[in-house]
């Protein structure tokens, strides 16, 4: 991987993953020392909320279209068209036939 | 105790929940909701709401709940049904008491997507709202990667085979290549607003 690579994997280590009691520790004095360092990390922060939010939506849009196969009207646009139809025709109904 | 009490499953546990999730999530989203909606419906409907509020309801707390499963800090002592009834129900009431103070508002306004007010952070900051924006903006490929990585926690076996990746390895260096991206996207469009 290429060193910018490996440098997001490390910030990702630190902000996402599970790092040693002595990491954090050794972490947080090269965050305080690196102002670089620590912009890096912040905007990294940006991005995995911004990828939470991005998730979210996406999400959201799945659970509609769940819904929608679920639970979607059947045909009622066929039953309106063929009610306006009769309407427009005029033709007697079946209950008007009896 | 009775014998239908006794011959009945037991509730599937988080953790086994939380991997049905992972690799087959609309299929495992689909049942639970086929199972659970229709209680969640009666319910809103028998205390004044309509089938829209209890889907925005049920929503929201599928939402709150797919998270909570995925990150492995959820603690069922129940179905998952039974759990996410028992949210939408709480849910619901906090609606019915918002809308007698304030009568004219909608629903969404009012709790976002968060059924649970402790969570619920006051509003999204800016730069994470700049950042949503990018993300429209990347390669659908990219945009999948990283949503399946770092929001629908699939395991990287799983992105690597969808995405044609012969192994792991070269899944994870595209999902860095992909964040490297957008990384480069938002600091070039701060450095723009800051130099104007």
């Amino acid at each position: 991987m290429r060193p910018e690579l490996e440098h997001l994997q490390r910030l990702e280590h630190h902000l996402l993953g599970h790092p040693t009691p002595t990491e954090t520790i050794q972490w947080q004095v090269q965050l305080q020392q690196d102002p670089v360092l620590a912009a890096d990390a912040e905007l990294q922060q940006h991005l995995y909320h911004g990828i939470l939010l991005a998730g979210r939506q996406q999400l959201r849009q799945e659970l509609e279209e769940i819904h929608t196969q679920l639970y979607r009207p059947r045909r009622t646009w066929l039953r309106h068209a063929v009610a306006r139809l009769h309407q427009a025709l005029r033709w007697p109904t079946r209950s008007a036939r009896r | 105790m009775t014998a239908s009490v006794l011959l009945q499953p037991a509730p599937p546990a988080a953790a086994s929940l939380r991997e049905e999730l992972r690799a087959n999530r609309t299929s495992t989203l689909t049942r639970l909701y086929q199972r659970t909606f229709p209680m969640v419906r009666r319910h809103v409907l028998e205390r004044g709401g309509t089938t829209q509020d209890a889907k925005d309801v049920f929503q929201d707390a599928l939402v709150v709940f797919y998270e909570k499963t995925v990150g492995g800090s959820l603690v069922l002592t129940c179905s998952p049904s039974t759990y996410l009834v028992g949210v939408c129900r709480h849910l619901w009431q906090q609606e019915l008491s918002r809308r007698n103070r304030l009568p004219l508002s909608d629903l969404n306004e009012a709790h976002e997507q968060f059924p649970d007010s402790a969570e619920a952070p006051a509003a999204e900051p800016a730069p994470a709202l700049a950042v949503l924006e990018y993300i429209s903006k990347l390669g659908e490929k990219c945009q999948r990667i990283l949503l399946s990585f770092y929001y629908f926690q699939q395991p990287l076996e799983q992105i690597a085979a969808e995405n044609s990746y012969g192994t792991v390895r070269s899944a994870t260096v595209q999902k860095f290549k992909c964040l490297e991206r957008l990384r480069k996207a938002v600091r070039q469009a701060v450095a723009f607003t800051s130099a104007h």
